[in-house]
């Protein structure tokens, strides 16, 4: 099973100072939580992507380029790369680029944003977001499995006789998780071609993340990659810890107190009731983490989101350093002892995608299409 | 057929008269609806008891508690709704409107609802027309033509029992309609009712959301 870190990249100031980072400071704390998570045996590090204040991360194929270029095994990811405004061309030359960098130390994770003015900022509409989202990604899928591409769409310029370059490395395009909290036409894409679905999973209720990965689970069997308990599924999750839990909870409160998205609302201990947030010690996070299998499932990825609400990047990187030598070893233990035989511990890897060979489904454009009109009777 | 009528209060004070008045209005429709042959069963929704949980989902980006995610498959699941607010500061309270904010925008569609207000005087009785009305009809529910408004005085004068009695036999009359034969001459343009707390079964297939955008 794969375990790492993911980066909202938010500008927060520290509530119990007033200070915040600059934009230099900031870019640099993820770096080296980056390379703190390598360093503890940490599987993988993940970047949001946002193009508004207070948050640095606009470039993220520059960073994680920059990350790729100091480290040897980390796996590069993003969380979440915006499929509806950024422009598939553009995605499929820059993460090529990067496979090439980094020795295919690379996958993504695609999602819609949440931001409303980004969409007009990059000459879209929001009302679009679930077209823009299929649309994009079937062409993106195009670009990286096709030669020539000629298409034409509703939403980009049609291209004649193009071929993104490089091609991906080992002309093996990067395995593609999908993000979504709400979206059932995400996690239907998802199951549709195949790949990987992320619940963020800290945002909103468990049993809420249960139905949404149950539902991308259906789905991927009904398509014909396997069975439900083998499509691959990833969660997000956030935790704090500590020698003690009071103690844990003294240090994280005032920052849960003024994160964004929920501070200034639900207590500390409401909103871990509600949610996977776990304040305390290492061997209550373990227990809570293991907890999630329970509800999803069997699963592949694990992330965390350990850098945010304005902590001091040297208190990051400790909680990197106990998630790495404490926590993660004890869940690689654990989580595979219930898992049957025939359910992955990992998802797809560059190495394992290429030892699959040409012939995989995972260089079919619609795998899924063509299982259907195979089963379909010839007339 | 059992009918279910779900109540909202949003009064402050205990008793209040929103729930005072939202009693009289419950055992109307109760009345109303027996009278029509059917029976009914009542759940109320004291709107202040979930004032936490509605500044918890208001301060989390919308994530229901799961006192939040019972009522609001309750206000889905029912056939009729009653609504009584108090009048503050010329409309419904803030109180009331962060409940109604809780709810999936599909929550109330076709939704018969019966609105009632309270206040110190009869002159904020336009609420019912001027706030309450159009906020229902934006979320697409049926408001009976007679709103029941009473002002202090009118708990202690004629007119509110025969005000309530109307109102209530409205209500009870969308509440025991009989629909068209299941199937027979369905409406294409009904919008299905959602409370929003479970992921919904019925994805629409992939082939459909690609269709047109695979180049």
């Amino acid at each position: 099973m794969q375990f790492g870190i993911f980066s909202v990249g938010d500008i927060t100031p520290d509530p119990t100072t007033g200070e915040a980072p600059s934009e230099g400071q900031r870019i640099d704390a993820m770096t080296r939580a980056a390379l703190k998570a390598e360093e503890v045996g940490l599987d993988v590090f993940a970047t949001g992507e946002h193009h508004n204040p207070p948050f640095v991360v606009s470039s993220p194929t520059t960073h994680l380029g920059w990350i790729a270029a100091r480290t040897e095994r980390l796996l590069l990811s993003t969380s979440t790369t915006l499929i509806t405004t950024n422009d598939p061309v553009k995605i499929a030359e820059d993460y090529a680029v990067l496979q090439h960098l980094s020795g295919g130390r690379v996958d993504l994770m695609m999602g819609r944003g949440n931001t409303g003015p980004v969409y007009p900022w990059f000459g879209k509409d929001i009302r679009d977001g679930i077209d823009l989202a299929v649309e994009n990604y079937h062409l993106l899928r195009r670009l990286w499995r096709e030669p020539v591409v000629n298409w034409q769409g509703r939403h980009r310029t049609p291209l004649h006789g193009y071929t993104s370059t490089p091609a991906p490395l080992d002309g093996t395009p990067p395995f593609v998780w999908h993000g979504s909290i709400r979206s059932t036409e995400i996690a239907e894409q998802a199951a549709y071609y195949g790949d990987g679905f992320f619940h963020n999973h800290i945002f909103w209720n468990k049993e809420h993340t249960e139905q949404m990965v149950k539902l991308y689970r259906r789905r991927f069997e009904h398509y014909g990659h396997g069975a439900a308990d083998q499509a691959v599924v990833g969660l997000g999750g956030q935790v704090f810890i500590g020698e003690t839990e009071a103690e844990a909870k003294r240090f994280f409160r005032p920052y849960f107190d003024n994160a964004p998205v929920y501070g200034h609302g639900p207590s500390l201990e409401d909103f871990s009731a509600m949610t996977p947030l776990t304040v305390g010690t290492v061997e209550q996070v373990v227990e809570r983490t293991l907890g999630f299998a329970d509800y999803v499932g069997d699963y592949q990825r694990q992330l965390f989101l350990i850098d945010h609400a304005g902590l001091p990047t040297d208190v990051v990187l400790e909680q990197i350093e106990i998630l790495g030598r404490e926590v993660v070893p004890v869940l690689r233990r654990e989580f595979e002892r219930g898992r049957p035989a025939h359910v992955p511990s990992d998802p797809p890897t560059h190495a394992t995608l290429v030892a699959a060979g040409p012939d995989a489904a995972h260089h079919q454009v619609e795998p899924a299409r063509a299982r259907i009109s195979a089963e379909e009777p010839a007339v | 057929m059992t009918r279910r009528l779900l109540v909202v209060s949003a009064g402050l004070s205990e008793p209040s008269s929103s729930r005072l008045l939202a009693d009289q209005l419950t055992d109307a429709v109760r009345a109303a609806v027996t009278a029509r042959g059917e029976d009914v069963v009542v759940d109320v929704v004291e709107v202040r008891e979930l004032a936490h949980d509605l500044a918890t989902m208001m301060t989390t980006g919308g994530m229901p508690t799961p006192a939040l995610s019972r009522v609001r498959d309750l206000v889905s699941a029912a056939d009729a709704v009653v609504a009584v607010t108090p009048v503050f500061g010329a409309s419904y309270s803030g109180l009331f409107k962060l409940f109604v904010d809780a709810l999936d925008t599909d929550a109330l569609n076709g939704m018969p609802v019966l609105v009632a207000a309270t206040a110190g005087t009869a002159r904020h009785s336009l609420v019912l027309d001027h706030a309450m009305r159009p906020l229902f009809t934006h979320y697409r529910a049926v408001v009976v033509p007679t709103g029941v408004f009473a002002a202090t005085e009118d708990f202690g004068a004629a007119g509110l029992a025969e005000r309530v009695g109307r109102a209530a036999a409205e209500l009870a009359a969308l509440m025991v309609r009989t629909e068209g034969v299941e199937g027979f001459a369905p409406d294409p343009a009904a919008r299905p009712r959602r409370s929003g707390t479970g992921v919904p079964d019925d994805v629409t297939p992939f082939e459909r959301l690609l269709r047109g955008h695979s180049g």
